[in-house]
């Protein structure tokens, strides 16, 4: 038996989504984390100047580098990781930066298809695709699309849905 | 068949909530001689006032609900300033369960829940007994004659409740309610001087003995109430099968619950065996079925039998599955166990070795000896549990079924129709990948929905997803050895095989 594998989905996610997902990271998690890091500095600086040998390496430890080692790494290796394609019958996902996902459901079992664009994706004309199915497990998001790519995944998408008649479940 | 009324008898078992906080104010008043505090009246006003609004519109809405079976669907009608009419299609039913509990059960009474395919369940609380069952069995089209009963309950599994949850969980759930009842009779256990001295006699100075003897304690009280929850929940339980469309699972002491599933909506099964029931050789069976409701409910409902000997779980699989879950599984590589090692040694083992360090540092060298204990007890049953776990990890295909096979404090053997597998997901992470393995995920619309192969060989992973479910990802597969690094330019080096 010739050993197989998966071979990475055809198109990549939108060059965009890197500047989203850096902002996501700001939004969610850097961001915090260096405001937090900045204040206790300045207040200790203010007022407890004898606290700052040991607090400034802890805060830079805990706070500073983790903050900006997520910044800096996640959104390269999302952009790295996620893509996407269609083919006839199915619809196939990679996604994730630490713990990676691929994942292939065939259209013949979609229920609805979603076409999410939040906030910070809209000023990147950007937008989620999720495909869902009977299954919770099954349910496909393709993220970090440019905004006409998703209208056509999700259009697609419906129109294979509509040929099967059957029950989805 | 003309709008019926629910039984006027429910208004009775509406309003026996009523009970616990009555008595808990009797039992304050007696407790204090009759002189109540304030805290005390206001407890008892306030449950006066709420009692007396919730019987007043339970009261309105169960003479206003009407409820009637025509020849396709079961309607229900609440007509109250408006009216709001819900009408279920017969086909769109999935199952048609009746509770009762203890108070129902005295009045005659029981519950009809009604699950849809699409929105929640539909509810008739409550009918007389007869009605209740003649309307369960026009709507689930079946009757309860001609039954095969595949399992029924048999006293001398009785001795595998103590290897449950229940017996420590329970006896942590009692304890706090215990607490929390003296606490709102104003009562503080310490102060009860039986208590006290046993507390100040053998407590501090005699901690070599009453460890011991408060883990047996518990151990005991623990096994008392988990043969307890036993009975209450699998008192007369039978599991009965009437060919081909339905299951049935009937069960309870006090509280009597009788859940139907559709053959059609079966997507395999579970043999479930916890660390403690494992070492007493018993298992458990649950259902991989779909159209149980939510998550939590379809959870309660999906057990078809409870902790019994595994002979008995094995032919309960097999009458479910049509063959038996008893196959040789493909074992899974050694860095799979090696991968669970590190887990207990990172997790388990370092944490607490360094805190007994720290300790050391600030409190003196005594607390050295903790050190090392914790760190020897602890290596020794992470490397007993990872071996155990690596052991219990396996899959293969037997016949229509995909079978999967892991854990170690809870080792669940599920078998899964492949033709009932609607997606996959394969996953990895830096560590895994550097040691050759990844999770494959089978997408199943029944149970849990997503059934995890944890670490299998990443080089088999795609070629035995493509055989156990085929066609669902032939298209997107390439000859080689190399695990897909999607998106990324440069491949990934093919990785080390240890085994």
């Amino acid at each position: 038996m010739t050993p197989l594998r998966l071979r990475p989905p055809r198109h990549k996610a939108d060059p965009r989504a890197r500047t989203w997902w850096t902002v996501q990271a700001l939004v969610v998690f850097s961001g915090p984390s260096l405001l937090t890091a900045l204040a206790l500095l300045v207040l200790s600086a203010l007022f407890f100047p004898g606290a700052l040998p040991w607090l400034a390496p802890l805060t830079t430890v805990v706070l500073v580098l983790p903050a900006l080692a997520y910044l800096l790494a996640m959104p390269r290796l999302r952009y790295r990781v996620h893509a996407w394609e269609l083919s006839t019958g199915a619809v196939y996902s990679a996604s994730g930066w630490f713990w990676r996902e691929q994942r292939i459901a065939p259209l013949s079992r979609v229920q609805t298809v979603d076409t999410v664009r939040g906030p910070i994706q809209r000023a990147f004309g950007l937008a989620s695709v999720t495909m869902t199915t009977a299954s919770t497990a099954a349910n496909v998001t393709i993220a970090g699309l440019s905004s006409a790519d998703a209208d056509e995944i999700a259009t697609r998408i419906g129109a294979a849905a509509r040929l099967e008649t059957g029950d989805a479940a | 068949m003309t709008w019926q009324r629910l039984s006027a008898r429910t208004a009775v078992v509406r309003a026996t909530w009523l009970l616990p906080p009555l008595g808990s104010a009797l039992l304050a008043a007696l407790a204090s001689g009759g002189n109540l505090d304030a805290r005390c009246w206001i407890l008892v006003g306030s449950t006066g006032l709420t009692f007396a609004v919730i019987t007043l519109s339970g009261l309105l809405r169960l003479r206003t609900t009407r409820y009637r079976l025509t020849a396709d669907a079961l309607e229900t009608r609440v007509r109250l300033l408006g009216s709001r009419t819900r009408t279920v299609p017969l086909t769109r039913i999935r199952y048609a369960d009746l509770t009762a509990g203890p108070v129902h059960r005295l009045l005659g009474l029981e519950v009809l829940r009604v699950g849809t395919a699409g929105a929640g369940d539909l509810v008739l609380d409550a009918l007389p007994r007869e009605e209740a069952r003649r309307l369960r069995e026009r709507l689930a089209a079946q009757s309860d004659g001609d039954r095969t009963v595949l399992s029924a309950m048999n006293l001398r599994w009785l001795r595998y409740a103590p290897l449950t949850f229940w017996v420590f969980g329970g006896v942590g759930i009692v304890v706090g309610s215990a607490f929390r009842l003296l606490d709102q009779l104003g009562l503080e256990p310490w102060r009860i001087p039986v208590v006290a001295r046993v507390f100040t006699d053998y407590g501090p100075g005699a901690l070599w003995l009453a460890i011991p003897l408060t883990v047996l304690g518990v151990a005991v009280i623990g096994g008392i109430g988990a043969t307890a929850v036993y009975l209450e929940n699998w008192w007369r339980f039978r599991l009965t099968r009437s060919d081909p469309e339905t299951l049935r699972v009937t069960r309870g002491l006090f509280t009597t619950r009788s859940v139907s599933m559709e053959r059609r909506l079966l997507r395999g099964a579970e043999l479930a065996e916890p660390l403690l029931l494992r070492a007493g050789g018993g298992a458990s069976v649950r259902a991989v079925a779909g159209g149980l409701g939510d998550a939590e409910e379809a959870r309660a409902r999906s057990r078809v039998l409870p902790p019994a000997p595994r002979a008995e779980a094995v032919a309960v699989a097999t009458a479910l599955l049509g063959t038996s879950p008893e196959v040789a599984l493909l074992p899974h590589p050694r860095a799979a166990r090696r991968r669970r090692t590190t887990r207990g040694l990172l997790w388990a083992v370092l944490p607490f070795t360094v805190a007994f360090l720290v300790l050391a540092a600030l409190f003196g060298p005594g607390w050295l000896h903790g050190a090392w204990a914790w760190c020897a007890a602890s290596s020794a049953a992470t490397w007993w549990l990872a071996r155990d776990a690596h052991r219990s990890l396996g899959h293969a295909i037997a016949g229509p079924h995909l079978m999967i096979r892991s854990g170690t404090f809870s080792r669940d053997t599920v078998a899964l129709d492949r033709s009932g597998i609607l997606a996959w997901t394969l996953s990895d992470s830096p560590f895994s990948r550097r040691a050759g393995l990844a999770s494959l995920t089978a997408a199943v619309a029944a149970g849990r929905h997503g059934y995890r192969i944890p670490d299998m060989a990443a080089d088999e992973a795609a070629g035995f997803a493509d055989d156990a479910a085929p066609g669902i990802l032939r298209e997107f597969l390439v000859p080689g050895v190399t695990f897909a690094t999607s998106g990324n330019p440069t491949p990934h080096p093919a990785p080390l095989h240890p085994s």
